[in-house]
């Protein structure tokens, strides 16, 4: 009896102990809480975006998706050498042909910017990692090369870069030993938010004709979200499960 | 014993002064090992300051550009006032890929004083290792005031690691 009551009394000054070492602990927190609650205020009641594409193949002739492959070469300083199969791809044309009645179609590929992404699944150092907004991106500071990603990725929208590289752009750093893919005009997302236009989307958009609709589409009521809404569109592969974030309309 | 204590003050004095005098002497004619200068890498002249006092940068600018990348990399802070691009803007801007001064040139901004310390760094085998002025400069210029954006998150983020 007397060792429960034993037992009691040292279970309540423990507890009483755990009480003060919890409002302790809460002053010490508390001013790091608040300071991050501040920090993150002015994002308070909006959504996270997740940004995509909306590419309408009907408005894109040839001519104009090498005009989206030049300009992305353009913005980012890659371009291939010899058009060998290790030249660095951030985005590629891709030609599909019906064969019964030949009707052909030339899409711009890159990226897909999975909410699912096999790629960051795979990394062994964390390296390929989806941003808080869904940009998927290669932290080249982490990658060692190792390409398990350029396997995973089912779309091949990854590069590896073989020989040393000289007078990259600030934009774009971009290295031998490490693997790159677009990365969605990062450095203009960040600097325009929901305004930003990709390179590729800037090379062949005219006055009234987006034929690449960069947007949000956590966010209903943005332009991309109601022309998905409107019209039949079409994600590569949607079978793989890994919910790209471009579609296609008119394939 | 006091008479004890002002002795060994004095010899402490004089030990002291005997380190100094020499070492300060060295300084100004050469540091000793196979004639190096130490180097005194040219300060821009476009800019009246940088963005800290030069003897922070001098240690530190390490620290900052380290966590800078992180901050950029994976959460697309692009405000912040220490950037490696905003570094070559001021110290080593170029228009020509020709006439640009380049990292493994000893003129180089950074490799002067990395070469004297025997410092071996990899940033620019993937950045940009000359400024290319305005017509890039303008397309890094965050929309909100750069500085106090920076230094909020900054802020956020350590006590949110605190508390972690």
């Amino acid at each position: 009896m007397s060792t429960d009551l034993d037992d009691t009394e040292l279970q309540s000054s423990r507890r009483r102990f755990m009480q003060a070492a919890g409002a302790l602990a809460a002053t010490v927190v508390v001013p790091g809480v608040l300071l991050y609650q501040t920090g993150q205020s002015a994002n308070a009641g909006e959504r996270t975006p997740r940004w995509g594409l909306l590419i309408d193949t009907n408005a894109l002739s040839e001519a104009d998706v090498d005009a989206c492959v030049q300009a992305c070469q353009r913005e980012h300083g890659w371009h291939s050498e010899d058009g060998s199969r290790t030249d660095a791809q951030w985005i590629r044309k891709v030609r599909l042909s019906d064969k019964q009645n030949g009707h052909q179609r030339v899409l711009p590929m890159m990226c897909q910017h999975c909410a699912e992404p096999p790629c960051v699944d795979v990394c062994p150092t964390g390296a390929s990692f989806k941003r808080a907004d869904g940009i998927v991106l290669v932290n080249k500071h982490t990658c060692i090369g190792c390409r398990y990603c350029m396997m995973a990725c089912p779309y091949q929208a990854r590069s590896f870069i073989h020989e040393p590289l000289r007078d990259q752009l600030p934009v774009a750093p971009r290295g031998k030993g490490t693997v790159e893919s677009c990365t969605l005009c990062v450095h203009r997302v960040d600097r325009d938010g929901a305004n930003a236009v990709p390179a590729c989307a800037e090379a062949v958009n005219r006055n009234d004709r987006k034929a690449i609709l960069f947007g949000d589409l956590n966010d209903p009521d943005s332009e991309i979200s109601q022309r998905l809404r409107s019209v039949g569109t079409t994600r590569l592969r949607a079978d793989l499960g890994v919910d790209p974030g471009v579609s296609y309309q008119g394939l | 014993m006091n008479g004890l204590i002002s002795t060994l003050r004095l010899l402490l004095l004089a030990a002291c002064l005997g380190w100094l005098l020499p070492a300060g002497a060295a300084e100004v004619e050469s540091s000793g090992f196979g004639e190096i200068a130490i180097p005194q890498p040219a300060k821009p002249a476009a800019a009246s300051a940088c963005v800290e006092p030069v003897e922070i940068m001098r240690r530190e600018h390490m620290n900052f550009l380290m966590h800078q990348r992180d901050d950029t990399v994976l959460d697309g802070e692009r405000g912040s006032k220490y950037s490696l691009v905003g570094c070559m803007d001021c110290h080593n801007p170029s228009d020509s890929a020709e006439t640009a001064v380049r990292y493994p040139d000893p003129q180089h901004f950074c490799a002067d004083c990395h070469r004297y310390a025997s410092v071996r760094i990899d940033c620019f085998e993937c950045h940009a290792d000359r400024g290319l002025g305005k017509s890039q400069q303008s397309q890094l210029q965050p929309l909100l005031d750069s500085d106090l954006t920076s230094l909020h998150s900054f802020r956020a983020q350590l006590e949110h690691k605190r508390v972690d």
